[in-house]
Formats: structure tokens, sequence, C-alpha cells
């Protein structure tokens, strides 16, 4: 007994020695919330303090109701969000401001026998939500492919801005989305890869290799038949390259939902440093969104965004 | 007084402050479910809580049933895989073994209960999935294999407590190893070997990420080993981080949690008064 | 003596579940070896000296360098701290459980259900009570708040695999004591010092446990690019360090999920094997 008092102590003495540590006042911006925004965020931090280093920025994750529970309580300076805010969080003072953006793709399997079929002709939206929400359409004939073989349709189980976003294309949420949940985008990714029968949806991080710009080992995106006349037309085929798809995205040649913005929130109006920070991410900070697998803001949503700060 | 009935007196009232303090907290966390829990409660009734199996959070349908079948599902059926296999082994290990083998893999089981739930996840994902997809199955065999090392650990100790001359009296009247395993060991560790189940099946009910990696997390009551399944702690782990600043699902979840705590706590209370009911009978 | 019908099928029946025994152990083993494999093949390429000695770059996230310093002491601090904690707690309690009151009160049944149910919670459960009670307290996450939060969860698991330990010792033992004289207090000793290797392996579990742990820790230490210097700082873990990384989209960063992984065994098989060490060099008191 005696020698664990004396551990203890010891322990309590350490601590409180270490705690002494931090006394110097100096500006500090807190920052938590989506996984979604972390790298990106982590990344402006970074450059951001490079130029002021008397600034400290502490970022954190935890998921987007994380990040606005921490702001709406004080306890930090900004939150990352990868959803839409609730009326709930509106009301409580959440405001948005839109950083940069993101986008889902339906995909498939590489190994899909029909690949080069469903290429050809996509899948319009109303047959989607035949797969994702009613359930009405199970097989791959249905959808007027030559195969034998059902659907099999994957989701993601996780509360998550990608699900919530594709089942916001198709006017619904993500508690509407049927078939087999899978947690997080890789693993989503690899249900769908591995199953020449499966449909899913990704964050198109997940979907192309950002070194080759190719869709990555594994699944193809499903181009969305947007005019709905059964094949894809050329200003429709923009799925081959990442690149492609980013520009369709920014050129609002690709619908949004399923594109999504994500956001910086705060608590009513930031503090000085904290505009400043915001208004470093809106300007200087785009030159590193496309590197970290992001899709570039459209100008007027950045002219917004900063008007807002003002 | 002397020195030394002061001293025992004030160590005394001391250990009961902390032992008070380490039951208090379930009442603490209990009571802060509860309390978290009551905007539900208020506008649902418990019935259609704990039986509808219809969520749809945000039109305010929150059912729970479908994911208590899942918990339910998952862990009887790790149990049923694990106990067998651990006992088994145990057995082996604690009466057959070389020593060597013992020495070699005990130190192995141990560390194998420090590795975090999310590897046993992705081997999962990466060598069960593949053969029995994302199914109740596949939840209970990675469930399996995480308690074992739990299981086998406090196995060995149960079997360590049984007194070698009664296995030597048993060889020694012409009875084979198996029949003195069978009749001496197992009979005389009956409790200990419940008390182990116990704990594994309360381990299993709370086991979170490992089993939502593989399970599919589909909320509707399974009718076959071969449906995908959503137990209670992949419900909470799934959208706590997400929807912790919705009010209402923020409730719901807490909700989910004081669920999972009831069938936890009422399942300890039966085993612990079987358990005592077995003990005083082999007094 | 010819061997009949029933010593044959005695013998058969004792061979068959030899047979079974032996099965039961190499299904334990592979399974338990193939996870540890999987860890090993694929991370030990992504495994080098700046994992262990750098903290995080700016772009560490998006497969630039760094290391995950930050995580390995963040979880040292807080599985170390919360066993100490814990200690704090548990071995008062399970020494009032075995000297003070009487095996059977209704208290001490009371407190071992208590203690098993508590096993039971899942960690998401505690980090949302840790989360809940910060908020209103109007508390940042910070180190303190982990270790606190993770004490929590260890403490039934430190008090339940000690109470069986202490309850183990003979009988004889606490009676030879008090009928020397001995109070309580100086019982509580002897049973300490007889149960101490048994403590050790109490220890290792709730190391275990409080290190593998990410949903506690990840409400309430946070999750940070620096090493935190102090208390109010929050702090990174191993196990967030797993997670953040395998849910990456990039290959190279995946791999170092699995890099931080055979990390985060090494740490565990460490301290348990010092841990079986100090056993062995305690077992010497062991009547």
């Amino acid at each position: 007994m005696r020698h664990s008092t004396t551990l203890i102590l010891a322990v309590a003495a350490t601590l409180a020695v270490s705690g002494c540590g931090s006394g110097k006042e100096q500006k500090s911006i807190s920052i938590s919330g989506a996984f979604a925004l972390y790298p990106l965020t982590v990344k402006w931090a970074d450059e951001y303090k490079k130029a002021h280093p008397d600034v400290k920025i502490d970022v954190q994750a935890g998921g987007a109701g994380k990040g606005i529970t921490d702001v709406l309580s004080g306890v930090t300076d900004i939150g990352l969000v990868s959803r839409a805010l609730s009326p709930d969080e509106i009301q409580k003072g959440a405001t948005p401001f839109s950083v940069t953006r993101d986008a889902v793709v339906p995909t498939i399997s590489a190994t899909n026998p029909l690949v080069k079929d469903i290429q050809a002709t996509g899948v319009k939206k109303e047959n989607f939500y035949g797969i994702f929400i009613s359930g009405d359409v199970k097989s791959w004939s249905q959808l007027g492919f030559t195969s034998k073989d059902p659907i099999h349709v994957y989701t993601r189980s996780d509360a998550a801005g990608a699900a919530e976003t594709w089942a916001a294309y198709l006017g619904k949420k993500q508690q509407d989305l049927k078939g087999t949940a899978v947690f997080g985008d890789p693993g989503l990714a690899q249900a769908v890869q591995k199953d020449p029968d499966g449909i899913g949806f990704n964050n198109i991080a997940f979907v192309y290799d950002p070194a080759t710009k190719q869709p990555s080992a594994g699944v193809v995106p499903v181009p969305l038949d947007l005019n709905g006349n059964g094949h894809i037309d050329p200003d429709e085929a923009v799925y081959a390259t990442l690149d492609q798809v980013t520009a369709a995205i920014a050129a609002g040649k690709y619908p949004s939902p399923p594109a999504r913005e994500l956001y910086f929130v705060t608590k009513g109006a930031p503090n000085p440093v904290v505009t400043d920070f915001i208004k470093y991410a809106l300007t200087e900070g785009q030159k590193d969104v496309t590197a970290s697998g992001y899709i570039l803001l459209a100008p007027e949503k950045i002219t917004e965004g900063l008007n807002k700060l003002k | 007084m002397t020195w030394r009935r002061w001293k025992d007196k004030a160590s005394g009232g001391l250990f009961a402050l902390l032992t008070a303090v380490a039951v208090l907290i379930v009442v603490l966390i209990g009571g802060g479910l509860w309390w978290k829990a009551r905007p539900i409660t208020r506008t649902h009734s418990i019935g259609q809580l704990l039986f509808s199996s219809t969520w749809n959070p945000f039109d305010g349908r929150f059912g729970f049933w479908g994911y208590i079948a899942g918990s339910l599902t998952v862990t009887g059926l790790a149990i049923v895989i694990a106990l067998p296999v651990s006992v088994l082994a145990a057995v082996y290990l604690s009466e057959f073994a070389p020593v060597r083998l013992r020495k070699w893999l005990l130190p192995f089981i141990d560390l194998l209960s420090g590795i975090p739930p999310i590897i046993y996840g992705v081997w999962g994902v990466l060598t069960v999935v593949p053969v029995a997809g994302y199914t109740a199955l596949s939840g209970g065999v990675v469930l399996a294999v995480m308690i074992f090392p739990l299981l086998i650990s406090i196995l060995l100790d149960v079997f360590r407590t049984v007194p070698e001359g009664l296995k030597d009296a048993s060889l020694s009247l012409g009875a084979n190893d198996w029949e003195t395993v069978r009749k001496v060991l197992l009979a005389k560790s009956k409790s200990g070997i419940l008390a182990a189940t116990i704990l594994a099946v309360s381990r299993a009910l709370g086991e979170t990420i490992a089993v939502l990696m593989v399970c599919g997390n589909v909320a509707t009551p399974p009718h076959s080993l071969l449906d995908p399944v959503y137990p209670l702690p992949a419900l909470i782990a799934n959208n706590y981080g997400d929807m912790l600043s919705i009010p209402l699902y923020d409730s719901a979840l807490m909700l989910a949690a004081l669920v999972l705590f009831g069938i936890i706590f009422v399942f300890n209370a039966i085993s612990r008064l079987v358990l005592h009911r077995l003990e005083r009978r082999n007094y | 003596m010819p061997a009949t019908y029933h010593t044959r099928k005695r013998r058969l029946e004792a061979r068959v579940f030899r047979v079974l025994m032996l099965a039961s152990v190499l299904v334990i083993a592979a399974s338990l070896g193939a996870i540890l494999w999987s860890i090993v093949s694929k991370g030990i390429r992504s495994l080098n000296w700046e994992m262990i000695t750098q903290v995080p770059g700016g772009g560490f996230y998006i497969g630039k360098g760094g290391g995950i310093l930050n995580a390995i002491l963040g979880s040292l601090y807080i599985s170390l701290g919360s066993v100490v904690l814990g200690l704090g707690i548990s071995v008062p309690a399970v020494l009032y459980l075995n000297a003070y009151s009487r095996q059977k009160t209704w208290f001490a049944g009371l407190a071992r259900l208590v203690f098993d149910v508590l096993f039971g919670i899942p960690s998401i459960v505690y980090g949302a009570f840790g989360f809940t009670v910060m908020v209103v307290l109007g508390l940042k996450t910070s180190l303190l708040a982990g270790i606190v939060t993770v004490t929590l969860m260890i403490v039934p698991i430190l008090a339940r695999a000690m109470d069986e330990v202490v309850r183990l010792a003979p009988p004889e033992l606490s009676d030879a004591t008090y009928s020397l004289g001995a109070t309580r207090w100086e019982t509580a000793q002897v049973l300490l010092r007889q149960s101490l290797p048994g403590i050790l392996t109490a220890i290792l579990l709730a190391f275990g446990r409080a290190i593998g742990d990410a949903a506690t820790v990840l409400f309430t230490a946070g999750y940070t690019d620096s090493v935190p210097t102090s208390l109010n700082q929050p702090a990174a873990t191993l196990p967030l360090a797993i997670f953040f990384q395998l849910s990456s989209p990039m290959a190279a960063v995946q791999n170092r999920a699995y890099a931080a992984a055979i990390i985060l065994t090494v740490i565990v098989l460490a301290i348990s094997l010092t841990g079986k060490f100090l056993q062995q060099w305690l077992s010497r008191h062991r009547i």
C-alpha cells in the first residue's frame, strides 16, 4: 500500500509541475470537428502559422456533431462540418462558411461484367431512387441490361456527409438509404470492389487515385444519365479522370448534390483572429485544395464568404 | 485507543469511502444517461421505443427492437463459438500442454487482449467477410476471436484453484485423464466457468467498433445468421460523433446506451443469483 | 484383461476430446496469429525511425513526412496516468471488500455486480458521459479529462480482476494473521503482498484496455498534432491515429496506420513482458 501511495504522489507531483509550464498569452485559434475536413485544415493551419508565427492553431477531429457542440458551447472557435446544419443548430447561432467542396459519385465494382454497358447508358435518377430508396429495382435486368444477377446495394453505416449528400440527391435522408451498411469511406469502396453485383457511392477521393488521376483499382464510377435519354452524351461523360470530374463539378456540369460543400462553422460572427484565418482559407489557402484531394469552391461562393466576414 | 487501532479505523473508513465512490460510478453513469434520454421518453412510450423496429430519427420514429435483436444475436453467437473452444483450449493448456508451449503461448494471448478493437475489425473485413459476408455470422466470429484471450486467461486462473490432490485421487481410482478432467476439473470449476462466461457476455455486449465493421448494420431483426444485423453499441458509435448536436437524436442515442446498460444489468443480476446458488451448493 | 466394450468407449471418448482440445488450441493460436500477421505484413514497410521520433508535419495526412510521436506520448500519458489513478481507487476498494467487510454482505455483492455491469458498458458510452459532463462544466478536451474518463472505464476491470485474485488467497492466511492479533489494516497488507503477482495481471489487462481504446479518448482528450505539455492541453492517442489514417483514401497513409498498430503492439508487448518479469520476481514472497 505504502508503495502505491508514493507512486500516486510522485505522478501527481510530476503532472502538477508540467502543468505550470504554460503561461505566456498568445493569439490562439482552436478548431474541432469532421474527419472529412481534418487533413485540409491541418495543412492550412500549418501554412498559416508560417506567415503568422504568433498565432497558435489547434486542430482536432471528432465528428461534425462534436465540432458544432464545441463551437456552440464556446469551447472552440471553429467547427468543421461536412453535412448541412440542422434548424436546431442554426437557431443556436451556428454560422457556416463554405471553404471547399467535395463530391460523391455512385460506384460499381470493376469486376462487374456489365461495366462497359453501364458506362455507355448511365443510370437515371429514378432508377437510383428505385435501387437505393424504394428497393423496387432489384436486378440489373430491370435497368435494361442482359443479366440474371440481382443488385447488391451498399451504403454507409456511420452518419456521414457522403451518405447524407447521396440521399439528398434522391430527395431523402441517410436513414432512408437501403442496403448493407459498411463503416467508413474505405470500407464502402472495399465492399463494392469485392462484389461484382455491388453498387454503392463514394467521395471522389476514394474513387480516383490522387497520383495517377485514374479510377483506382477496383471501383468505377456509374455515370449519371442527367437528361434521362438512356445513354451518356459527350457532355455527361465526365468520369474518365479526376481532373475531368473536378472540372465538371467546378463548371456545374455535375449536379450538387451529390457534390457538396464543406463548412467552417462559428458561433455568430468570428473574432478578428479567427476572421483572418477563415479569410486565408478562402483566398491563399485555396491553392492547397486540389493537391489535398478536394475541389475548388465556385468563385461566387468565395466572394459570398468574404462578404459575410466583413 | 492505540495508534494501531486508530490506523485500522481510519483506513477502514477511507477504504469504504473509495469503494462507495467506485460503486457510485454506475449510479452516475446511469443517472447521466437517464437525464440525457428523458426528452425522448417524454414524447414516446417505452413500449413503443423498445419493441418497434422502425428507426427513422428525422421523422421522430425511434424503435430499438432491431438493435436489441442484433445485440443479442451476435453476442449469443460469439459465446456459442468461443465458450467450448476456450474451455477445451484452457483445459489443454492447464492439464496437458508441455510447459514450453504454455510459456510461449500465454504471453501471446495476453498480448492480443491489448490489440485495439479496430485492428480486429480490419482483420474481420479482410478474412471473415469474404467467406461469410457482412452478416451476423461474421460479427459473431470476430467477436468470438476478441473474447478468446479474456476467457482463456480467466479459465486458466479458475482451473489453477482445483487442488492437485483431487485429480490424483481420481486418476489413482482408474479414471483416465479425460474422465478426470470432466468429473473433477470441470465439475469443480462450474461456478468459475459461469463467472467467466458472465464477464465474456458483458464484454461482448459492449464491444463496438470491430463488430460494426463486419455486421452489415441493417436494423431489421435477423431471420438467419446470414442476415446483416445492427447491434446497439454500433448504433451509438456510428452516429454519436456526427449527431450529438441535434438534441432529439442525441437523446435517442443516450437512450440506446441506457437500454444496453439495462440489458447488461439484468443479465448480470440474474447470473449473479445463479452463481450464488451454485457456490452455496458447493460448500 | 480383454478390453470390454465399455473401456473401449471410454478410451475412444478420451481420444476424441484430446483431438478436440488440440484443435481448439490450434484455432485460437491460428486466428490470433493471423491478426498479428495482418498487422505486421502490412505495416512493417512503413515503419521507420521518423514515425516514432517526429510529430506529424502539415501534409502528414495526405502522405507527406512526419511521425506519430504525439500519439505515442499521448497514449502513454493517458494509459499510465489512468492506471495509477485507477489503482488508487480500486486497491482500497478490493481490500475493503476482502479484509474489512465480511465476504458475503449485500454491499460486497452489490459492489461486485456493479463492477461486472460497468465492465460491459461500451467505451463510447464512457466517452459520451465524459463529454456531456465536460459540456455542462464548459471544459475543453484535455489530457486530464482523458485520464479521468479512462480511469472510470478501467476501475471496474482493475477491481474485478484483483478481487478474483485476493479472494483466492488461502483463508488460513487471514485467519492466521487475525489470530496473531493483527488489525484489519495489517491483515490487508498481508493480503496485498500475497496477491501482488495477480495484481500485476490486473494492471496489464487494464493497461491494455486503456491504451487500446479509441472512443473514450476521442471525445475527452481530443486529437491534436502537438505533444501536450500540460494537463489541460488536448492529446492524441495511438488508436485514434490508426483510425484516422485507416480512413484516408491514400494507400501510403493507410499503410502507416498498420505501422502505428505495430508500434502499439510493441508497447503492449513491452509492458506485458516487464509485468511477467516482475511477477516472477515478486512470486518469491508467496506462500
